[in-house]
């Protein structure tokens, strides 16, 4: 995203707007979320070929998509190769300002709901359905996790 | 050559933050009363630097200084003041005070969404950032000069 301050701004915004009713925001902040991965995935893979299976998908994911919209790769993806798999990124774009280590974790929730959303939207797109769950051992570092469904 | 103190104020007054590193002396009154003080004597200073100005005013009020220590000022168009106490060996150090405003007060404070811009800030990242930045200074010694 070319005006990462612009997102950065937004999403901030969104999430503390959002999350002022605890069930219902984490919620809409994840659909919201959802539809913009299935737009993205859409236009970043225009002109790759057709992904020969989840890995690749999720390859694609941690590369392209997490630098398109947070300016890294995801540092760690592990999988149990039955369809489950793990993302970690050390440096959360999103918390990154927030705090060093302890400070303001119970808030963390609410800054990851949008990418959880994003994650399982572009996987959507891509025909994988999935459930995505994350958590936060410690900031700035976070953990995507991702379960594929078998249709 | 070291730094004594650092007070940071928003636009209305209100002190968001402030740190010491070598202080000697305090001013034997509370702290609320010390940052009204600070902040008061800043404004007035500030006007009075551009009333009496006999030329053109560029930057204003830059810093003051004693016998024993100099305060330096510098105040973003949005109305932060940043306020530092060094000793006298320091010179022209508005770059720096910028560099507190650009890189720890803008990165973590306003991207913060969970610190409110108009009251002190409780960020630990913040306060950590701060004192890493103004410990590697060239001009900060850890025995006070």
């Amino acid at each position: 995203m070319a005006d990462s301050p612009l997102f950065q701004a937004l999403h901030m915004e969104m999430a503390h707007a959002l999350c002022a009713e605890q069930e219902k925001g984490l919620g809409a902040l994840e659909g919201v979320g959802f539809r913009v991965g299935q737009g993205l995935s859409e236009r970043l893979t225009k002109e790759t070929p057709s992904f020969k299976d989840e890995l690749d998908a999720l390859k694609f994911l941690c590369k392209d998509l997490w630098i398109t919209v947070f300016k890294k790769q995801v540092d760690n993806l592990r999988t149990n190769h039955q369809g489950t798999y793990m993302l970690q990124d050390n440096q959360f774009l999103l918390l990154s300002q927030l705090s060093n280590g302890k400070q303001y974790l119970e808030e963390a929730p609410k800054f990851l709901a949008f990418t959880c959303g994003l994650v399982k939207g572009a996987l959507s797109n891509l025909g994988f359905d999935s459930t995505v769950t994350a958590e936060v051992p410690v900031m700035p570092s976070s953990k995507f996790q991702v379960v594929i469904q078998k249709s | 050559m070291t730094v004594h103190n650092l007070y940071l104020f928003d636009r209305n007054g209100i002190c968001l933050h402030y740190s010491e590193w070598h202080r000697k002396k305090q001013a034997g009154i509370s702290k609320e009363e010390e940052f009204k003080l600070m902040y008061g004597m800043l404004f007035s200073m500030r006007s009075f630097v551009g009333k009496m100005s006999p030329v053109d005013m560029k930057d204003g009020f830059l810093a003051f200084q004693t016998s024993k220590y100099k305060l330096h000022y510098y105040e973003t168009p949005s109305g932060l003041k940043v306020v530092m106490n060094t000793d006298l060996g320091v010179g022209n150090i508005r770059d720096v005070l910028h560099q507190i405003y650009s890189n720890i007060y803008v990165e973590f404070v306003v991207k913060n969404p969970l610190c409110s811009l108009s009251e002190p800030i409780q960020s630990e990242l913040f306060h950590a950032k701060l004192d890493g930045f103004i410990r590697g200074l060239p001009f900060f010694s850890a025995r006070a000069g």
